[in-house]
């Protein structure tokens, strides 16, 4: 059975542009255009992975969404993948390595764009990551 | 009434405090007096003066302490300082060390409303200036996250769909057409990463770096502008040649800013070579500082130019014609260096090459 993704972003042509990587790569992907949305498929829905802007709307309203996932022991376990628009230090210093924002058990930090291979690779290694982590338990 | 200015007189002559009262009765002040220079500072602490008199021989403690006090306190009150005649030494002595202006004793009613004038605008004038600096800070970043969201938000959008439509049509694509992709994305990342610079100029106080500041060895920053350079050495095949001594010791500053400098210079060096050539890195101490220097066999910087390169945005009126500079790197890394202590300079011939060199100057732990 494909993997469940989640994409929360308000540009939908930025959407547009990882969405069709990931349903390449063989994924099941839906989206939601504002956090509100986003919250309300996290809930409705059971999701292998979450694909989350930081900077909608007005501010850095995806952190809205981080923080709620943190509080809530089932949302905490699905992996995120933060996509951001801002740059950051850290992505620059140490290019192509992970970077942990450590909002959730399971989660990474990439910069738009994103190169499609980068993509496909983090969105895969996060899901197993976070598979193996739940199977301690 | 509510904003009223607000002077303080401290003065052990009662007779002082009184005929200022006398004075300014009727104009437009709040007045309050002290007959010490200790329970002035404490009143002066709850009734928040805008101007200060102060006499500087009194009884207790000296006026001049008061006025170092009060500096302490807030340096935005204005002092004036109240001297006998004989003792214009005295007061030029005061002025050095932050008052505004003195008036001699004895004075005129006209020589006192004029001064307390002036003070009083004096104040009105620097506040308005901290709020007018506030205030540009403010708009600076605001400017600068406007700047990010609405001008880099639509180039990603644009860079995420051509990343797909060259993913979706990888098999389909002839050798031509893959070159025009790589140019459109090339282009992009140029445009991308010349915003980011930009932004790094208006939104960052470079100075403030020094806050963060720690020990660290040369050899990380350079390392990490390597790395972030290997994509476009590959690209023109230039071999980057690093040569950083072992056991260097260490200097004070911020990581991440001093591998911005080596990432700018080096990207430079790397843009203005010809292909197939190399790019040499080395470290070393010279003295009490840590030499790196950048050398590279390129098209070399004309000699009219060369006093204007770390000024920003500018490119050259030799017409260079390569691609990719956007004139602000160099002025970034000197403002970087320079924040760091350290120096920057550059030695070039056309048609030979390039070598800048970056003085740091070793940590004195």
């Amino acid at each position: 059975m494909s993997k469940k993704l989640l994409i929360i972003d308000d540009d939908p042509d930025f959407v547009s542009g990882i969405k069709s990587i990931l349903d390449a790569g063989g994924y099941e992907v839906d989206v939601a255009y504002n956090p509100k949305d986003g919250l309300r498929a996290l809930q409705a829905k059971k999701y292998d992975l979450l694909l989350l802007d930081i900077m909608m709307g007005r501010g850095a309203e995806g952190i809205m969404i981080a923080r709620k996932m943190r509080k809530d022991a089932k949302l905490r376990e699905i992996p995120v993948l933060i996509i951001t628009g801002m740059r950051e230090q850290i992505a620059f210093l140490f290019p192509g390595e992970p970077v942990h924002p450590r909002f959730v058990d399971v989660d990474e930090m990439v910069e738009k764009p994103v190169e499609p291979k980068l993509l496909l690779d983090k969105v895969q290694s996060l899901i197993q990551a976070a598979e193996a982590k739940k199977a301690e338990k | 009434m509510e904003n009223k200015a607000k002077i303080l007189i401290i003065d052990d002559e009662e007779v002082v405090l009184d005929s200022c009262a006398q004075i300014l009765k009727g104009a437009p002040y709040q007045l309050a007096t002290a007959s010490d220079g200790t329970s002035g500072l404490t009143l002066l602490q709850e009734f928040r003066p805008d101007l200060v008199f102060v006499d500087l021989k009194m009884p207790g403690i000296s006026g001049f302490e008061v006025l170092e006090k009060i500096g302490e306190i807030d340096p935005t009150i204005v002092i004036v300082v109240i001297t006998g005649f004989a003792t214009v030494s005295s007061a030029v002595e005061a002025m050095k060390k932050g008052a505004y202006d003195f008036l001699p004793k004895p004075f005129t009613p006209d020589e006192f409303r004029l001064i307390a004038r002036r003070g009083i605008e004096r104040r009105k004038l620097m506040l308005e200036a901290i709020a007018l600096r506030k205030e540009r800070d403010l708009l600076r970043e605001q400017f600068a996250s406007i700047v990010s969201h609405e001008l880099k938000a639509p180039l990603s959008a644009i860079q995420q769909n051509i990343f797909a439509l060259e993913f979706e049509l990888e098999k389909r694509l002839g050798p031509e057409q893959k070159e025009k992709f790589e140019r459109i994305k090339a282009r992009l990342t140029d445009l991308l990463k010349m915003i980011n610079s930009w932004l790094r100029v208006i939104a960052v106080d470079i100075d403030r770096l020094k806050e963060g500041f720690v020990p660290l060895s040369i050899a990380e920053p350079i390392a990490n502008a390597i790395e972030s350079l290997d994509t476009l050495a590959a690209r023109k095949n230039i071999k980057i040649v690093s040569e950083v001594g072992q056991d260097l010791p260490a200097v004070l500053g911020d990581k991440v800013s001093l591998a911005e400098v080596f990432v700018n210079i080096i990207g430079n060096a790397l843009k203005y070579s010809p292909d197939g050539s190399n790019v040499r890195v080395t470290a070393r101490q010279e003295e009490q500082t840590i030499a790196i220097s950048i050398e590279d066999s390129g098209i070399g910087i004309a000699e009219e130019d060369l006093p204007h390169i770390f000024d920003g945005f500018y490119r050259g009126k030799g017409g260079q014609t390569v691609a990719g500079g956007h004139g602000i790197g160099l002025a970034v890394a000197r403002q970087i260096v320079e924040a760091h202590n350290g120096s920057i300079e550059v030695e070039s011939e056309v048609g030979t090459g390039t070598t800048f060199t970056v003085r740091l100057p070793i940590h004195q732990s």
